[in-house]
């Protein structure tokens, strides 16, 4: 609104995004509200007992969960983008399959297939009596917990260099190989520091992920920042405490991502569309076998392995299944995503917009706070609206807000606004801004200016945005739990609610329906990436 | 753009949440099994009173309460831990509620002696072992856990499980904290593991060999027990099941009651006394017994054929009160004693 008519000389734009940037990251404020309660002596008592193994514990599992996402992502894309074989197409779409899949479903299904109970030690003990013994281990540890995070969160990098090593473009890859590089070579030297910004904003969801973690790393007795906050909510009972821990864990992050920002300003590349697709490295046999291995191992182990146990376990309850319940869990799941994940979709092209026609460092630093709030667990951000809307009595009257769909959807928006940025910002900022200045030039306003070009321009990066916003909170889990209206159960809630029962086969209709609507999005997804890219 | 505000607002105001309608009851419950529904069903059919629910952590929604405070929409709170229910009623979130017709029917020591929550089942935290490799004349009580026979034999999950903190606390308040602060060390010493996974992990593990003695809740044994799973169902039955310090002199088995309370602010007291009549009626009990593995409150209400398979066994008579008045005493030796 005052975006038309002020643009020009930006104070409406500031202004705008200040605002709706408060909007988002106003929970934070209610924590402090908490915060300068706090009782210093539940703090030191932390910090001498618990918070400093916490911290190394949270460091140790970001850095083996980054490493290992970064092998299953960056590898197989860069095969993908770059070279021909057969399957590979197919290779591509399951690739992106896992995000469908919640991180604590990964979690307790592999536990439960590792375990002395699960399929492969009980083949072992009926058939190979030789090995079982050798598999008779204990699998609840943090470096498996790492390898399972990471194939839950891998097509974070894998989508990220996918779009990256594809526009990057055959230019480099010819220039590479006609001064004689390998494949490899050329990948370590010239392909993966042009891509480093790319693969950083892969990397920085990841480590979002792994920090909001509270299912996983509890059920596999891995203490983590994240814990320390829930250990004094829900043990000590110091609601301020947890406040305390919740915005430094905030503080730590940004401090991160604008260090990272600053180390990463100088490696700006403009990418020019893949002009030529001919030029792909051609593969001898052993080095094809090794292509299939990257891009197999990943799938195997982070989507055909657990959906096919999960569907096992379908298959065993069938009879058993309430239908009606799950059609209705179905339709709140949906409506409630879809809701959300329009909203989300709205605020983050708007930001991505005001950046692009304002350029003033206050969009800038608040368009990129905006997503930081992902770093914070679910059910912190749950709590942190409660006490928003509960502290001024006489003003509001907090009946009307907890327990509404307006709360929730707040909710959903604050935390996963990230995962709505992420791609629109990639796109935004890979276009030209002398397409700006034409237009400006040419007398457009800027919501013409919107409409006309950066609508048709980033409509694919839009919906990208639209359908990992929506996957995330079909997903989600803590936000729904804590301020959910009477009634209402989603899919990821039911599916949860019969895990930590420990009735995992009772789980696993809803955890496939979640899976299942969570594919079809991503092949539709993979689509869209891959016409962006100009490959199909 | 005025118009499209106006539709804004006026779609926010319509999303919000209204409890006009007084033929209700708002639950705010920390249980979410399956017969919890049925029961509902149940007294919805017999009363017409609609019953409306949220299921979350009990913190989160003792968090949702108070910040409510005067405005909160619920009745009940009901909780699978007494230690919780305790801690609400400390911070005024309860208010008291007596009812001899309701009392007479539950066994005493289960009762709140403060009146404000009604228990509606009980489990127990049990020892299990492994009947290959342990006979169960080696087996005594709790305190015995911190036996060095136990060396690298003992399981038993996290600290941040609520059924642990309740048992830790039942401990300290019959121990004191110095005694408890050695037992736990030298359990922790026992542990044949870092503390992780879920109850029903832990007796996997005994099944595994990686440990020969678990401390478990009985109500995970009955579902492990009633699995179809034929490997988990083995693994039930590689284990025995003992109730610790049953002996002339000792206080018996550490028990946990799911319990209800009524709200400080409860909009709808009335129908909220009729629910919890209801869940202590002989009916509702036994729909409790006849689908989950819990104990019924009442004593003349057998439990599931599984679970009366364990035998009878003697109750620790403590106040349960004490599972939430200890909890931060024994949160503190956990961490002091390194009970991860």
């Amino acid at each position: 609104m005052e975006v038309e008519k002020n643009i020009t000389n930006n104070r409406g734009v500031n202004i705008s995004s200040f605002f709706l940037s408060l909007f988002i990251v106003i929970p934070l404020f209610a924590l402090l509200l908490s915060v300068f309660k706090v009782d210093l002596n539940n703090f030191y008592y932390l910090w001498d007992n618990l918070l400093i193994d916490y911290s190394l514990n949270t460091i140790y599992l970001v850095l083996l969960t980054c490493f290992f996402s970064l092998i299953f992502g960056i590898f197989p894309a860069w095969f993908i983008s770059t070279s021909k074989f057969k399957g590979r197409n197919l290779y591509d779409i399951i690739l992106y399959l896992p995000l469908a899949i919640p991180t604590y479903i990964m979690a307790f299904t592999y536990s439960d297939i590792l375990s002395y109970t699960g399929p492969i030690q009980s083949f072992a003990r009926k058939h190979m009596p030789e090995i079982s013994n050798i598999l008779n281990q204990d699998y609840l540890q943090i470096e498996v917990l790492a390898i399972i995070m990471g194939l839950a969160l891998y097509p974070y990098i894998y989508t990220a260099c996918r779009i990256s090593f594809s526009l990057v473009g055959s230019n480099y890859i010819d220039l590479s190989r006609n001064l004689g590089m390998s494949q490899m070579k050329t990948f370590f030297k010239i392909i993966l520091p042009i891509s480093r910004v790319a693969i950083f904003s892969g990397l920085f969801l990841v480590i979002m992920e792994v920090l909001n973690e509270y299912g996983a790393v509890k059920y596999f007795g891995v203490n983590t920042f994240t814990s320390g906050i829930f250990r004094s909510w829900y043990s000590m009972q110091d609601v301020d405490t947890a406040s305390l821990l919740a915005v430094s864990l905030f503080v730590i992050v940004v401090f991160f991502f604008f260090l990272e920002r600053y180390i990463n300003s100088n490696y700006q590349f403009n990418y020019s569309a893949n002009t030529n697709q001919e030029s792909n490295f051609s593969l001898s046999y052993s080095r094809r076998l090794v292509v299939h291995l990257v891009c197999l191992i990943p799938i195997i182990f982070g989507f055909l392995i657990p959906i096919l146990f999960i569907i096992d376990n379908v298959i065993n309850e069938f009879a058993r299944i309430n239908f009606s319940k799950l059609i209705d869990l179905i339709f709140n799941t949906l409506s409630i995503s879809l809701v959300s994940a329009i909203i989300i979709v709205l605020i983050a092209v708007l930001f991505q917009f005001f950046r692009k026609v304002s350029k003033s460092r206050i969009v800038m630093i608040c368009s990129d706070m905006i997503s930081l709030t992902y770093a914070l667990p679910g059910a912190v951000v749950g709590l942190s609206l409660i006490i928003l809307v509960t502290s001024f009595p006489n003003i509001i009257n907090s009946n009307i807000f907890i327990g509404s769909f307006f709360l929730l959807i707040y909710a959903y928006s604050i935390r996963h606004m990230a995962v709505g940025i992420s791609p629109l910002k990639s796109s935004f900022e890979k276009h030209p801004n002398s397409y700006d200045d034409t237009g400006i030039n040419l007398g457009l306003t800027p919501f013409r200016l919107f409409k006309k070009i950066h609508l048709p321009i980033n409509r694919s990066a839009i919906l990208i945005a639209f359908l990992l916003c929506f996957i995330d909170i079909m997903k989600e889990l803590p936000i729904t739990l804590i301020l959910r209206p009477f009634n209402f159960d989603t899919l990821a809630v039911q599916t949860y609610q019969f895990a930590i029962e420990e009735m995992i086969p009772k789980s696993a209709v809803y955890s496939l329906t979640i899976v299942m609507i969570g594919s079809i999005l991503l092949i539709f997804l993979k689509k869209i990436v891959n016409k962006q890219i100009n490959v199909s | 753009m005025k118009k499209y505000l106006l539709i804004t607002f006026t779609l926010i105001l319509s999303s919000c949440s209204q409890n006009e309608n007084s033929n209700e009851i708002n639950i705010y419950s920390q249980r979410h099994y399956n017969v919890d529904e049925l029961q509902y069903a149940n007294f919805e059919k017999k009363t017409g009173i609609k019953v409306n629910v949220v299921k979350a952590n009990a913190d989160e929604l003792i968090q949702r309460m108070k910040n409510e405070g005067e405005n909160s929409p619920a009745d009940l709170f009901i909780t699978v831990d007494v230690g919780k229910l305790w801690q609400a009623s400390e911070m005024g979130l309860l208010q008291k509620f007596e009812d001899r017709d309701i009392t007479k029917n539950i066994s005493s020591e289960l009762l709140d002696k403060n009146g404000y929550w009604i228990p509606v089942t009980y489990r127990s935290r049990i020892i299990v072992y492994s009947k290959e490799r342990v006979s169960k004349d080696e087996l005594s009580t709790y305190e015995d856990l911190a036996n060095k026979k136990w060396k690298g034999r003992l399981l038993v999950r996290s600290s941040s499980n609520s059924y642990n903190q309740a048992l830790m606390s039942s401990i300290v308040a019959n121990l004191g904290s110095d005694l408890t602060t050695q037992w736990s060390d030298a359990v922790v010493s026992n542990f044949a593991r870092d503390p992780k996974g879920s109850d029903r992990d832990q007796v996997k593990a005994i099944a595994a060999g990686q440990g020969d003695i678990a401390i478990v809740n009985s109500y995970y044994i009955g579902l492990l027990l009633s699995s179809e799973k034929e490997e988990e169902l083995n693994a039930g039955k590689s284990i025995g099941v003992f109730f610790p310090n049953q002996g002339n002199n000792e206080r018996g088995a550490h028990v946990n009651v799911s319990g209800i309370a009524i709200a400080k602010n409860s909009p709808n007291r009335n129908n909220a006394i009729e629910l919890i009549k209801y869940l202590t009626t002989d009916e509702a009990q036994k729909t409790y017994v006849n689908n989950t593995y819990e104990y019924s409150v009442n004593p003349n209400i057998m439990p599931d054929e599984i679970v009366q398979a364990w035998g009878k066994f003697k109750k620790d008579p403590l106040d349960l009160n004490m599972l939430g008045i200890k909890r931060e005493e024994a949160i503190r030796i956990f961490d002091k004693t390194g009970w991860k």
